[in-house]
C-alpha cells in the first residue's frame, strides 16, 4: 500500500473569524469575516419551512418564500429589482426546506451599499404585487404538476420516498407543498403568513466576507424594526415503524426505472454516533465517487447505472459541485439509497443486487483496513467542502441549527477519536437491511409489481459477458430473497402523486 | 429542498470578462505562468490564494466535435468514463485507492469541443497527481470485457439525462440545424450509436492513440505551490509522452438556405417547450462577431430585456427565456429555449421572439444599455474566481478554444471595441428565416 502523505491543509480560509452575536434590539447575526474577500454573501435564515403549512394551504410557506424572494420592494418593482441587480451580476436566491427557508444573496462589495438596500427591502418592505404572487404561484405548481410528474424520474422517485417514509408526519409534503394546497393559496394568504412568520425572532442574518462592521449595526437597526413574536416549535411525531420490505411502485412514461429506497433514523449532527455512521455510509456509498461499495459493484463491475450512492441525512447536490448544498438543516433524518436510472429489464435484479450489499454491510461491518482508508479519506474530503465563503457560512449556520460546534472542524475531531467498534456497532443500531421503504418510478410499473411480489428470479441482462466471480455471485443476487409487505406495498398513478 | 433560481438566464450565460479591467489592461486578474514541454504538452499554472489547496486540470482538445466518422457519436465521452480504468502499473482499484487516501475530489467531462479531467486535493499531493495523472494519459489499458460493462454506466447516463425534455428537444435541435458538421450530434450521441458501443472496442484503442498526445492536452495547476517544483515535476511523469501525428478533416456545413422546422411531443406530463437555433460564428480572439452575439444575448434575452420583461414578468406567457450561443472551436448555434404555460400561445411567444430580433437589426442599441451590460459582464467574471477550482476551469475553457488560456484577455479587450453598428450588423447577418431552426415540443395529445 502506498503511503499516506500528511495532508496540510491547515488553514483554508486563514484570518476568518467566527462569530454568532445574539442581540436584544435586532436578530441574531452569524459572522464569517474574511478582510480580504471582495465577495459577500448573506444568508438569511427564516426558522419556518413546509413543516409550518397550514392545513389545506400547503405550500404556502413556499410560495410566501418566492412571492418576496423574487418579487418587488416597496419602492421598485419586480422588473425594477431586476434591473438594478443586473449590472452588478448580483443574486438573490430563495430555498426553502421543511424546517428552515433561506434567502442567499452574492454581491461584489464595490456594491454592496445599494445592494443591502434591496436585499433588506425585499424580505422588510415586500411588494406583494398580484402579478409577483400569480408568477411565483404557477412556478411551484407546474414544477409538481409537469416537472416532477413528466420530466424528472431521478427527483419524483425521492419526492415519492420521502411522501412514502413520512406518511403521517409533518415532513409528508414535498418543500413547495401540494398542487391542491398551492391551489387554494391567496395573496392575502401569503400577506397573513408573512405579518406571522416574518419575525425578528425568527430570523436569522448570516454574512460572509470583507464587509464594513458598521454593515452590522445597520443591519441589527433594520430588522430590529420587525415585529417580535416566535414560532411555536412544531412538534414531530414519529415516523410509522416500517414492516419488511414496503414499496411504492409509480407508474409513468419513462425510459429507465429510477429507485429510491430508505428508512427514518434518530440521528443528526447533534449526536456522536453520526460520525461513525458517516464513515460506515462513505465506505458504503459516497456520493458520486467511485469509493463506496455501492457505485463499484452496481456500476463498476455490472454497468447496471451511472451511480447508486447512499445517505445519511437529507442530501442534495450544491449545483455542479458533488458536495451537499449546506443550510437544509432537519431535525429528524433519513438513511437513503439512490440507484439512478437503470434500463427496466434489470430494475428487480438492482434492488435485490443493493439490498445484497446493505446486508452484508450490516452484517459483516468494516474491516480494520477498510475503516482506516475510509477515515483518512473523510478528513480530507471534507476540507474540500468549504472552498468557499457562502457554503461555509451555511455549514455554520447548520451547526447553530444543531446546536454543535462547527460542522467541518468536529468531523475531523470525532473521525480521529473513533475506533473500528464504534463504526460496526453504528451500523448495526442505526442500519438494517429488512425493513426499508422503497419508490420505484417504473414505465410498467404493474409486471415490475408483480414480479417482485412473486419473488421471481430476475437475472441481469448483459450486452457482453462479464469475469466468472460475477456471474457466479449474480446467481446469489438474482434470487436474493426480498421480503415485501404486499398489504403495505402499493401502485399508483403519477398523477396521483402530490396532489394533497 | 426546493431551490429557485432568480434568473434562470444566468446558467446559460458563457463565462466572461472580469473585473477591475481598466482600458488596455486584462481582464483575468491573475498571472499565468506557461511552459512548453519538447514533446508539445503545455503547463498553465496560476498561483491563487487557496492554502494548502490545488486544482489539477488535465484538458484535452477533443471533444464530441472529433467524432467524424458514421456510427460513432458519444465516443469522446465514453473514451472519458474508460480513462478510469487503470493502466499496469495503477490498475483502477489501485488508482482510486490512491485518490481516497488523499481524499480528493476527482472528476471528469465532455463537452463538444474538450474533455476535461480535475482533481481539487492538498497541495502537499501535487506529486502523486501528477504520477497517476501522467500514467494513465501515457499507459491506459483495459480490458474488453471491462469496455463493455463501461458501455452500460453510459446507458444509464443517457437514461438519466432523457427523463427530461429538454435533452429531447436540444438533440433534435442540433440535429435538425446540422447537416455535415460533427455538431449534429451532442457530447452523449446518438441513441443507436450508444447501443452499438459494445461493439467498438477496437475504435476506443484508435480514439486514444490519436488525441491522448501531449501536443493536443495542456495540464492546468492553479492554486498553492511551487513553480520551479511544478516544472521539475512535469518534465520528470510527462516527458515522456510520445507526439501523435494525426490531423482532423472535419466536414463543414455549407450555409443554411431554408428554415427548417420539427415538432416533437412528449409521452409524460410537459409543458410545451419551443427552442429555436440559428447559425453562428465561430469563437474568435481577432473577430468581433462572436463576441458581439455575446452583447445579443444579453440585449434580447437578459432578465433586463424588453422581451424578458414582456413575456415572463408582465403577460407571464412562458416560465423562462434564454438565448445564447456558447463559445465553440467550429460556428456554433445560437440557442433560444423558452418553457410556455399554455399550448396556445406557442406561436404568439414564437413572433414575440423574431420581434425582439428584428428590433436590433435597426435601432442602435444606447450606449447605457452597453454600459450596463459590460458591467454585468465584468462582475459575472470577477465573482466566479472565487475558489482554485472555478479558476482552473475557467483557464481550461479559454485554453481548449485556442490554444491559449489568454484568449480570454484578448476576447475581453473585443468587447470594449463593440459598436452599436456592430451590433446591428451581426443581428442582420445571422439572425434570419432562411438560418432558423426551430423545433416545438409538447405533450402528447395537445390540440
Amino acid at each position: 500500500m502506498k503511503t499516506l502523505k500528511i495532508l496540510l491543509i491547515a488553514f483554508l480560509f486563514a484570518g476568518i473569524i467566527m462569530t454568532n452575536i445574539n442581540c436584544a434590539k435586532g436578530p441574531e447575526i452569524s459572522e464569517l469575516y474574511q478582510a480580504d474577500s471582495p465577495l459577500i454573501t448573506f444568508r438569511v435564515e427564516l426558522k419556518a419551512g413546509s413543516i409550518n403549512d397550514p392545513k389545506g394551504k400547503e405550500g404556502l410557506n413556499a410560495l410566501t418564500s418566492l412571492t418576496i424572494g423574487q418579487g418587488g420592494t416597496k419602492d421598485l418593482t419586480y422588473q425594477e429589482v431586476l434591473d438594478k441587480l443586473y449590472p452588478w451580476a448580483a443574486s438573490i436566491n430563495p430555498q426553502v426546506d421543511k424546517e428552515v427557508s433561506v434567502f442567499v444573496g452574492e454581491v461584489h462589495k464595490d456594491n454592496l451599499d445599494g445592494f443591502y438596500q434591496i436585499f433588506s427591502d425585499l424580505l422588510l418592505h415586500p411588494r406583494f404585487d398580484e402579478s409577483d404572487f400569480n408568477r411565483s404561484k404557477d412556478l411551484l405548481l407546474n414544477h409538481l404538476k409537469n416537472t416532477l410528474r413528466g420530466t424528472d424520474d431521478e427527483n419524483l422517485g425521492k419526492q415519492a420516498l420521502n411522501f412514502f417514509m413520512f406518511e403521517n408526519h409533518p415532513y409528508r409534503t414535498t418543500e413547495v407543498g401540494t398542487v391542491q394546497g398551492l391551489q387554494s393559496i391567496t395573496l392575502d394568504d401569503v400577506k397573513e403568513y408573512y405579518k406571522r412568520v416574518y419575525t425578528k425572532d425568527n430570523l436569522k442574518f448570516g454574512i460572509a466576507g470583507g464587509y464594513p462592521k458598521s454593515l452590522l449595526d445597520r443591519i441589527k437597526e433594520d430588522f430590529g424594526k420587525l415585529p417580535s413574536g416566535k414560532l411555536a416549535e412544531i412538534t414531530l411525531t414519529e415516523p410509522a415503524p416500517i414492516q419488511k420490505m414496503e414499496i411504492l411502485f409509480v407508474e409513468k412514461p419513462a425510459r429507465g426505472t429510477a429507485i429510491s429506497m430508505g428508512f427514518p433514523i434518530k440521528l443528526t449532527r447533534q449526536n456522536k454516533d453520526y460520525y461513525a455512521l458517516m464513515l460506515a455510509n462513505s465506505y458504503f456509498g459516497e456520493h458520486r465517487t467511485f469509493n463506496g461499495v455501492l457505485m463499484n459493484r452496481l456500476r463498476g463491475d455490472r454497468g447496471l447505472n451511472y451511480g447508486t450512492y447512499s445517505y445519511i441525512e437529507h442530501w442534495v447536490q450544491d449545483g455542479h459541485l458533488r458536495f451537499q448544498l449546506p443550510h437544509t438543516p432537519r431535525r429528524h433524518q433519513y438513511f437513503s439509497i439512490w440507484i439512478r436510472p437503470v434500463q427496466p429489464e434489470n430494475a428487480h435484479f438492482a434492488i435485490r443486487n443493493t439490498m445484497f450489499e446493505l446486508k452484508k454491510l450490516v452484517e459483516d461491518g468494516l474491516t480494520e483496513e477498510q475503516f482506516e482508508a475510509t477515515r483518512k479519506f473523510l478528513i480530507n474530503y471534507s476540507k474540500l467542502w468549504v472552498q468557499t465563503s457562502s457554503r461555509r457560512l451555511g455549514y455554520q449556520m447548520d451547526s447553530e441549527f444543531y446546536g454543535s460546534k462547527f460542522f467541518i472542524d468536529e468531523i475531523e475531531k470525532e473521525l480521529k477519536a473513533l475506533k473500528l467498534a464504534d463504526v460496526n456497532n453504528a451500523i448495526k443500531k442505526y442500519l438494517n437491511a429488512e425493513n426499508i421503504k422503497v419508490a420505484v418510478v417504473a414505465n410498467d410499473a404493474a409486471s415490475l409489481k408483480e414480479a417482485m411480489f412473486n419473488n421471481a428470479p430476475s437475472p441481469i441482462k448483459y450486452s457482453s459477458p462479464v469475469s466468472q466471480k460475477i456471474l457466479d455471485e449474480d446467481k446469489i443476487i438474482e434470487v436474493f430473497p426480498l421480503d415485501i409487505n404486499k398489504e403495505k406495498s402499493k401502485l399508483v398513478k403519477v398523477e396521483e402523486l402530490f396532489e394533497k | 429542498m426546493f431551490r429557485f433560481t432568480f434568473a434562470i438566464l444566468l446558467f446559460f450565460v458563457p463565462l466572461l470578462l472580469v473585473a477591475r479591467s481598466e482600458e488596455g489592461s486584462k481582464i483575468f486578474p491573475y498571472q499565468i505562468n506557461q511552459v512548453t514541454l519538447d514533446n508539445g504538452l503545455k503547463i498553465f499554472s496560476v498561483p491563487f490564494p487557496s492554502p494548502g489547496i490545488v486544482a489539477y486540470y488535465t484538458v484535452v482538445r477533443t471533444g464530441s466535435r472529433n467524432e467524424i466518422e458514421p456510427g460513432l457519436s458519444g465516443f469522446a465521452h465514453f473514451f472519458e468514463h474508460m480513462m478510469f480504468r487503470g493502466t499496469e502499473k495503477y490498475d483502477k482499484d489501485k488508482y482510486n485507492e490512491i485518490l481516497k487516501l488523499m481524499g480528493a475530489d476527482n472528476n471528469a467531462f465532455t463537452t463538444d469541443d474538450y474533455t476535461a479531467y480535475h482533481t481539487l486535493a492538498s497541495s502537499a499531493e501535487l506529486e502523486t497527481i501528477m504520477d497517476i495523472e501522467s500514467d494513465r494519459f501515457m499507459n491506459l489499458k483495459y480490458s474488453e470485457e471491462d469496455f463493455k460493462t463501461e458501455a452500460g454506466a453510459i446507458l444509464g447516463e443517457y437514461n438519466k439525462s432523457f427523463s427530461s425534455p429538454f435533452m429531447t428537444i436540444y438533440e433534435k435541435l442540433r440535429e435538425t440545424a446540422y447537416e455535415k458538421h460533427t455538431y449534429k450530434h451532442t457530447t452523449m450521441g446518438f441513441l443507436k450509436d450508444i447501443l452499438d458501443m459494445p461493439n467498438q472496442y477496437e475504435y476506443s484503442l484508435k480514439f486514444f492513440d490519436r488525441w491522448y498526445r501531449p501536443e493536443n492536452c495542456a495540464v492546468i495547476v492553479v492554486g498553492d505551490f511551487d513553480q520551479k517544483k511544478l516544472v521539475e515535476l512535469a518534465h520528470k511523469y510527462y516527458g515522456n509522452w510520445k507526439r501523435g501525428s494525426f490531423t482532423l478533416n472535419l466536414p463543414l456545413d455549407p450555409p443554411q438556405k431554408k428554415e427548417k422546422i420539427v415538432n416533437l411531443t412528449w409521452k409524460a406530463k410537459t409543458l410545451p417547450i419551443l427552442a429555436i437555433g440559428y447559425h453562428g460564428p465561430a469563437f474568435s480572439t481577432t473577430e468581433v462577431e462572436m463576441p458581439t452575439m455575446d452583447l445579443i444575448s444579453q440585449i434580447v434575452f437578459a432578465p433586463t430585456s424588453p422581451l424578458y420583461n414582456k413575456l415572463v414578468v408582465e403577460k407571464q406567457l412562458v416560465e423562462f427565456i434564454e438565448g445564447s450561443q456558447g463559445d465553440s472551436r467550429d460556428p456554433g448555434l445560437f440557442m433560444i429555449f423558452t418553457r410556455i404555460k399554455d399550448p396556445k400561445n406557442i406561436s404568439l411567444v414564437r413572433d414575440e421572439i423574431y420581434s425582439a430580433l428584428e428590433e436590433i437589426k435597426n435601432k442602435p442599441v444606447t450606449d447605457e444599455k452597453l454600459s450596463t451590460i459590460k458591467s454585468y459582464l465584468k462582475y459575472n467574471f470577477a465573482m466566479g474566481l472565487n475558489n482554485a477550482d472555478a479558476v482552473a476551469s475557467k483557464l481550461s475553457h479559454y485554453y481548449q478554444l485556442t490554444g491559449d488560456p489568454e484568449s480570454m484577455n484578448k476576447v475581453y479587450a473585443l468587447y470594449e471595441k463593440i459598436t452599436p453598428d456592430d451590433i446591428m450588423k451581426v443581428a442582420k447577418k445571422y439572425f434570419t428565416k432562411e438560418n432558423r431552426t426551430v423545433v416545438t415540443l409538447v405533450e402528447e395529445g395537445t390540440k
